[in-house]
């Protein structure tokens, strides 16, 4: 089933769920990995998130577009909960994310800045950085086959500073991978790449998830990049979502 | 007691009056060259040299009085100095819940430890005359060390949430993702500090010296006296700017890890510049 809704309380998310709008290529969907309930977050008298109810399931993408200061990156802010809720909650697996330690959290959510925010060192410096965190070390060979699947093979002992803006975000796209997450959330990934760069990126995303079995959250405002990425879309104003469903069909009907 | 007051207004006092004339005559002297440039300072100046030479009248009286009091009574002048710098210090820290609070106990450890060290090793006696002039020096840098360190660091964290988020979001200790900017800020809240001791003797003459050579005192004794103090101040001065990031750490992420100091949320093109809001710890 096919379905785009267009209300500013979407009621109950599993019909979005069910509404899945992949291409006829993709395989259907798995269970739901992350799902949020009622997700929430005001500062002051401000909401930048309202009442949000979505669920992405393993391998499948959602976009979240909207204009500026609709709520994009505050909304994927608190899917892994670098800023709290003021109300509802997130399920990571069916489980209510404020049960699980934030550092296991993060590691299984995943997320990629608009800006690579990459540690000076070496590029692998910064992709073992996580395992790092866990006392785990990343052999040589570990490091080395997830640059190539990023299309940085030899790129091990570059030292960050001379990389270009889309090589950077190809090593903050690795350093993620590098913790395995289940849910890999993307804020404007390639928002300051180039157009050669934007696709690069683009067939990375795709193919990865389809790899890795994530569900994947990208914040994005080119529309012809959640077109070409995601499965669902979901449209934010003011902080709540106003559109939901198949890419195409929301996109084309907002 | 007032037998002491009354002789230390004798002609010592009048001799001092005639000396700040003199250097008051020096000061107009160039304001009259600044003015002569139209720099305009001159209201300023008065003001500013009247109000110096009244108070500084009026703490010499006070102390007067109270150098002849007991060791608890030094003790009590002590922490109230510390109390005054630890309110100096709280300014830098607006918008960070109970900053008042840790640069007290950063002012008091730093100071509080050197200054018990001191009389441990009878570096400085348990004498009012001597542990209130010797223990103020030593809180005043302790105050600017923890007001500096204080400063950097939340400048650092600030400037740098990009990085501190990208490291949460890796699963980093919280602590991890400040660490540089901790020890930045704590070294250079030093810097000024190890400046000073590595220019004594070649650039300046400090006071504790130049004040133990005229009342007598040998100058090579009062030299390493000297150099001891300075010690002391660097000491207390890295136990405070220590102090005070550590606690400040523990400050600036709630309990579940998130960065509670960084730029309001506003949605972008709302507002030019934005505040630092410090959220409710969870």
């Amino acid at each position: 089933m096919t379905k785009t809704a267009k209300s500013d309380d979407l009621g109950d998310a599993a019909t979005l769920t069910d509404s899945s709008g992949a291409g006829e290529s993709r395989p259907r969907r798995a269970m739901t990995v992350l799902e949020t309930r009622h997700l929430s977050r005001s500062v002051g008298q401000r909401l930048l998130v309202r009442d949000v109810n979505v669920q992405v399931s393993a391998g499948e993408i959602l976009a979240v577009v909207g204009p500026s200061g609709a709520g994009k990156s505050s909304f994927l802010r608190l899917l892994n909960r670098l800023d709290e809720p003021t109300a509802g909650t997130v399920l990571l697996e069916s489980r209510d994310y404020r049960s699980i330690a934030p550092r296991e959290l993060r590691r299984r959510i995943g997320m990629v800045m608009q800006t690579a925010f990459l540690f000076s060192g070496t590029v692998s410096a910064n992709i073992s950085f996580g395992p790092r965190q866990r006392g785990e070390a990343m052999a040589p060979t570990q490091i080395a086959t997830l640059l190539e699947r990023v299309g940085l093979s030899g790129f091990s002992d570059r030292d960050v500073g001379n990389l270009s803006g889309g090589e950077a975000q190809r090593v903050a796209l690795a350093r993620t991978l590098a913790n395995a997450p289940e849910v890999l959330l993307l804020d404007e990934p390639t928002s300051a790449l180039d157009e050669a760069s934007v696709r690069g990126v683009e067939e990375l995303v795709l193919g990865l998830v389809q790899e890795r079995r994530m569900a994947c959250v990208i914040v994005t405002h080119n529309r012809e990049q959640a077109v070409r990425l995601a499965d669902r879309t979901i449209v934010m104003e003011a902080g709540r979502i106003v559109a939901a469903g198949a890419t195409r069909e929301v996109l084309h009907d907002s | 007691m007032i037998a002491e007051l009354q002789s230390s207004i004798g002609g010592d006092v009048l001799m001092g009056l005639a000396q700040a004339v003199g250097a008051i005559a020096l000061c107009a002297a160039v304001v009259t060259l600044c003015r002569w440039q139209a720099i305009r300072v001159g209201r300023e100046a008065a003001a500013s040299m009247a109000r110096g030479l009244v108070q500084m009248v009026f703490v010499g009286m006070v102390l007067a009085l109270l150098l002849q009091g007991s060791l608890l009574i030094g003790s009590l002048i002590l922490l109230m100095m510390t109390v005054a710098a630890a309110f100096t210090a709280a300014r830098r820290l607006q918008g960070l819940d109970g900053g008042l609070l840790l640069c007290f106990w950063a002012i008091a450890a730093g100071a509080g430890t050197v200054i018990a060290a001191m009389i441990a090793t009878r570096s400085l006696r348990a004498d009012i005359s001597i542990l209130v002039p010797v223990g103020s020096m030593i809180i005043a840098n302790a105050m600017n060390a923890c007001a500096q360190a204080a400063e950097r660091f939340r400048a650092e964290i600030v400037t740098h949430v990009g990085q501190i988020e990208a490291g949460l979001s890796l699963g980093a200790e919280p602590a991890a993702t400040v660490a540089p900017y901790l020890q930045s800020a704590v070294y250079a809240s030093l810097l000024p500090r190890l400046d000073m001791m590595k220019s004594l003797g070649l650039v300046w003459i400090p006071g504790v010296m130049a004040g133990m050579m005229v009342s007598g005192a040998s100058p090579v004794y009062a030299a390493i006296y000297q150099f001891v103090v300075v010690a002391m101040i660097l000491a207390a001065s890295g136990i405070a700017g220590l102090v005070v990031t550590v606690l400040m750490r523990s400050r600036v992420f709630t309990t579940a890890a998130q960065l509670a100091l960084r730029p309001t949320e506003v949605p972008s093109g709302s507002r030019a510049s934005v505040p630092i809001e410090s959220e409710r710890r969870l």
